[in-house]
């Protein structure tokens, strides 16, 4: 009797939301789903969502936009690309690697457009970043790490070794880290590592470098940008230089970020979703990286840290921070 | 709903009713809050995704990691009997662990499989969609591993483990090694879980450092809603509940998912979900008193 | 049959709590027969029992059962020789599962636990004979949660359920100290019914002189961790509640002040 009600229920409840999704289905869609709510991410999220509006479409021009956090949850992101493939929609905006997996997992037709992965053939997701002949493509935010290294010696020249704080559990952030390993050798630096698996493991991360490391440096994960007061803590008090990936940190306390903007690596995105809306093939689109870099420093942080920061690197800033 | 989103909650659901089953045996028939479960669901998907990754068949790849997640359950038990540690502290203590076995196992927090072959890519039939065999495959798959469960509980040992959990004293004044009896229902019961974390990684993409968070929630709930909407004693009707109750669980987050017509947003879903599942609880006890009213 | 021999056991040693609950306690039954022990609280009655059974180790001393020695073996080894009935009815059998497979339990205390079907039809023969001794009409009730039965009714399953298997000595931990006075004696009764069928040696503590002297061949009373008095056949016939008494206070040169002993 129980089981029985509650499958009415259901069947009921299905029927309504089928016929308001049928109803829809005409206009152009796009879905965006990411793994978690995270600054960087929702600037992705927003950033796609102006280039699409740049481009003319709007929701009030007919535009179903759709999105869906997976709450950092895995069971749930398979749900919401199960979800996604069954509306239809015209393009799929999958944000992060897990999110980009289960959709990229789920369908093998709808156009799907990857973003913020840092390596998307180890993930899977395209065979190689070349136009991949299947239905996915996107942008990666991969950062040059030579490009990296160069700044770390501007901010630091005397650095020997190189702190890095990162979790573990994190893709993006365990590639960064061996690369990192291999490349720091060949500039006459090292690698000092310090696993942070919460957030609130950073600070504590942090302190274990103390007296170890000339500079520390962190990239986009997301442990660290969600925690990074406790660096700045660490570094001001113990005077150690941080340099960072993302320009937000340098605004928070870092000395210098040579970093993407994320909302313009999500305005790069929603040009690809628009090609598509307009009829190219996802396949014959190669997967891009962050075409923008900036230079954001602090100056007032250097201070704090114990760093004189050149005047030409200075100079060369897009933006200065005091 | 689309017909996809159904399908892939029954997908889902079934993978986690081999949760739920585990967490049946541990919580319900052993006593045993084991909250190890939260690193043997990712272990049996780490487990499997890196054979598979590294060439093994996905079937042995899928055993092997199934064997790993019960020896994992086999080591909770042992810290609990052998160094009597407290058994909600002996699980968590193993979870914990778990955690770094894991991204040891990876040597990476992500191990993809979406272009690799799987259980699923090797069984599937011309002619269905995979979306639809996937669930299919995975029904066979668990009304097996029920009526397995079911039959062993009939048995001499699955009736020692059961008086193990019911009475251990009068257990052992009849002779059953209760510590043995713990130690083989804990490996069983989380062999369940690994077993479920390789076919869900199997069939979701990969294997995530993360995909363990929450399990042991999600376990219980199917056990709860189950027994709710499904009461009795009798064991065998218990096994069929926890799996109801698991894939009813999936199909209310299906139907959270697909809430925004009524104004909810994306944050909301787990207060959506959350609603749900207490009107779920909810409807026997409404039940019992209008019952109650008419006689 | 059962050699208990100058068992010493110290609960808490060295602290201000230190007890010493046996004293040298030793006591020899010979096969089929039936000894009942007294003794106040604090005696040492239960401790005894455990000491036996081997939920309690011992200090030093030894226990043996048929000649061999089980002072280190495990409660789960010596089940195979040991029966034993528990004070609290609900101790002895398992709440949520049903009668027979409480029974299928018992019938296979001590014994390897094999893949096989746990009951099996020939089994329920059996239980539905047995269980019609009680005339309670459990036997139609096989398949019912034992939970479901009353104190009285389950400890009056649990002794059943210890003379399913044959055991070397049957331990009953006053088996019927928290039941009503009529279910109390519904279940004595059938205590002496079951011991006289099966030739059980057996071993009953009991808190009531009373029910010590009518039941059973030998009487044994414990004091402060030891047996005090021993009487058995023809000193024991006839004797009544208060000749127990004064044997005591000759035997230890002081009164005995437990009322529970007295008025039960």
């Amino acid at each position: 009797m129980n089981l029985h009600s509650v499958l009415r229920a259901l069947a009921g409840a299905a029927a309504v939301v089928g016929a308001l999704a049928s109803a829809q289905a005409q206009a152009q869609s796009v879905a965006v789903t990411s793994i978690v709510e995270h600054p960087a991410l929702d600037a992705v999220k927003d950033g796609v969502h102006e280039a699409l509006a740049s481009a003319g479409y709007t929701e009030a021009k007919g535009l179903k936009w759709q999105f869906q956090t997976a709450q950092g949850n895995t069971a749930i992101a398979a749900q919401i690309a199960r979800k996604f493939v069954g509306d239809k929609p015209d393009v799929i905006v999958a944000i992060a690697t897990p999110s980009a997996q289960a959709v990229v997992a789920a369908t093998k037709s709808i156009p799907v457009v990857y973003s913020a992965v840092t390596d998307p053939v180890a993930a899977q997701l395209v065979p190689g970043m070349e136009a991949s002949g299947t239905n996915v493509t996107g942008v990666s935010d991969a950062l040059s790490l030579e490009k990296q290294i160069d700044l770390i010696k501007k901010v630091v020249p005397e650095a020997k070794k190189v702190g890095m704080v990162y979790n573990p559990g994190e893709a993006n952030s365990v590639v960064v880290v061996k690369r990192l390993r291999e490349l720091l050798p060949q500039s006459g630096m090292s690698l000092v590592e310090a696993t942070a698996a919460r957030t609130v493991d950073v600070g504590a991360a942090a302190r274990s470098l103390v007296g170890k490391v000339d500079v520390i440096y962190t990239n986009t994960d997301n442990n660290v940008v969600s925690a990074y007061e406790s660096l700045v803590k660490v570094g001001n008090s113990a005077k150690i230089p941080l340099v960072a990936s993302d320009t937000d940190s340098v605004k928070r306390g870092a000395i210098a970020a040579l970093g993407v903007n994320y909302h313009d690596l999500g305005v790069q995105t929603g040009k690809l979703v628009v090609r598509i809306l307009k009829g190219e093939k996802p396949g014959a689109i190669a997967s891009e990286t962050s075409s923008k870099l900036e230079l954001y420093v602090n100056t007032g942080a250097a201070a704090r840290q114990g760093v004189t920061l050149s005047d030409a690197l200075v100079k060369s800033a897009a933006q200065v921070i005091k | 709903m689309s017909i996809y989103s159904m399908w892939g909650a029954l997908e889902i659901g079934l993978i986690f009713g081999l949760v739920a089953l585990g967490v049946l045996i541990s919580f319900r028939v052993l006593n045993f809050p084991d909250l190890t479960v939260d690193g043997s669901f990712p272990l049996g998907g780490a487990t499997a995704a890196i054979l598979i990754h590294h060439g093994m068949d996905p079937f042995m790849a899928t055993g092997a990691a199934t064997l790993a997640a019960g020896f994992a359950g086999m080591v909770t038990g042992w810290l609990n009997v052998r160094l009597k540690i407290m058994d909600l502290l002996a699980s968590i203590l193993m979870m914990i662990a778990l955690y770094s076995i894991n991204l040891r196992v990876m040597d990476a927090p992500n191990v993809p499989l979406i272009t690799d072959p799987t259980v699923f890519t090797v069984l599937q039939p011309p002619g269905i969609e995979d979306y639809v065999a996937r669930p299919l495959i995975l029904l066979a798959l668990v009304v097996v591993a029920k009526l397995l469960l079911d039959w062993f509980f009939a048995t001499q040992v699955g009736l020692a483990m059961r008086s193990t959990g019911s009475n251990p004293r009068m257990a052992r004044a009849q002779g059953i090694r209760t510590d043995n009896m713990v130690l083989l229902g804990m490996a069983i019961s989380n062999a369940l879980v690994g077993l479920g974390g390789a076919l869900f990684a199997q069939s979701q993409g990969g294997a995530d450092i993360s995909m363990g968070i929450g399990t042991i929630v999600i376990g219980l709930a199917a056990v709860i809603i189950g027994e709710s909407i499904l009461p009795s004693r009798r064991l065998m009707l218990a096994t069929l509940a926890v799996v109801i109750g698991a894939v009813l669980y999936r199909f209310f987050i299906a139907l959270a998912l697909n809430a925004d017509f009524v104004g909810l947003k994306a944050q909301d879903l787990n207060l959506v979900t959350a609603v749900l599942v207490t009107v779920a609880l909810v409807i026997p006890l409404a039940k019992q008193r209008l019952r109650k009213k008419r006689a | 049959m059962l050699s208990a021999q100058n068992l010493h056991l110290t609960f808490n040693p060295g602290t201000p709590i230190e007890t010493q609950a046996l004293r040298g306690m030793s006591l020899d039954i010979p096969a089929g027969q039936f000894v009942t022990v007294i003794g106040s609280n604090g005696a040492g009655k239960s401790t005894f029992l455990n000491a036996i059974s081997g939920e309690q180790g011992v200090d030093s001393g030894a226990v043996l059962i048929d000649g061999e020695d089980v002072t280190r073996q495990p409660v789960w080894d010596r089940a195979r020789k040991v029966a034993r009935v528990f004070q609290d009815p609900m101790a002895g059998t398992c709440e949520n599962l049903t009668i027979e497979e409480n029974m299928s339990l018992a019938l296979g205390r001590g014994q390897f636990r094999s893949l096989r079907q746990a009951v099996r039809e020939e089994m329920r023969v059996l239980f539905r004979e047995r269980l019609a001794m009680l005339g309670l009409g459990l036997e139609n009730r096989l398949t019912d949660r034992i939970g479901l039965l009353s104190g009285g009714q389950r400890q009056a399953v649990s002794l059943l359920m210890a003379a399913l298997r044959p055991s070397r000595i049957l331990l009953l931990d006053e088996h019927t100290a928290a039941l009503d006075p009529r279910t109390a004696q519904f279940v004595l009764d059938l205590t002496a019914r079951i011991v006289a069928e099966h030739g059980l040696t057996t071993m009953m503590v009991t808190h009531s002189m009373r029910q010590a002297l009518d039941v059973g061949d030998r009487t044994v009373m414990l004091h402060q961790g030891r047996v005090v008095l021993d009487v058995s056949g023809d000193t024991r016939r006839g004797l009544e509640v208060p000749d127990l008494l004064a044997m005591f206070e000759k035997v230890r040169g002081e009164e005995l002040a437990d009322d529970t002993l007295l008025l039960g």
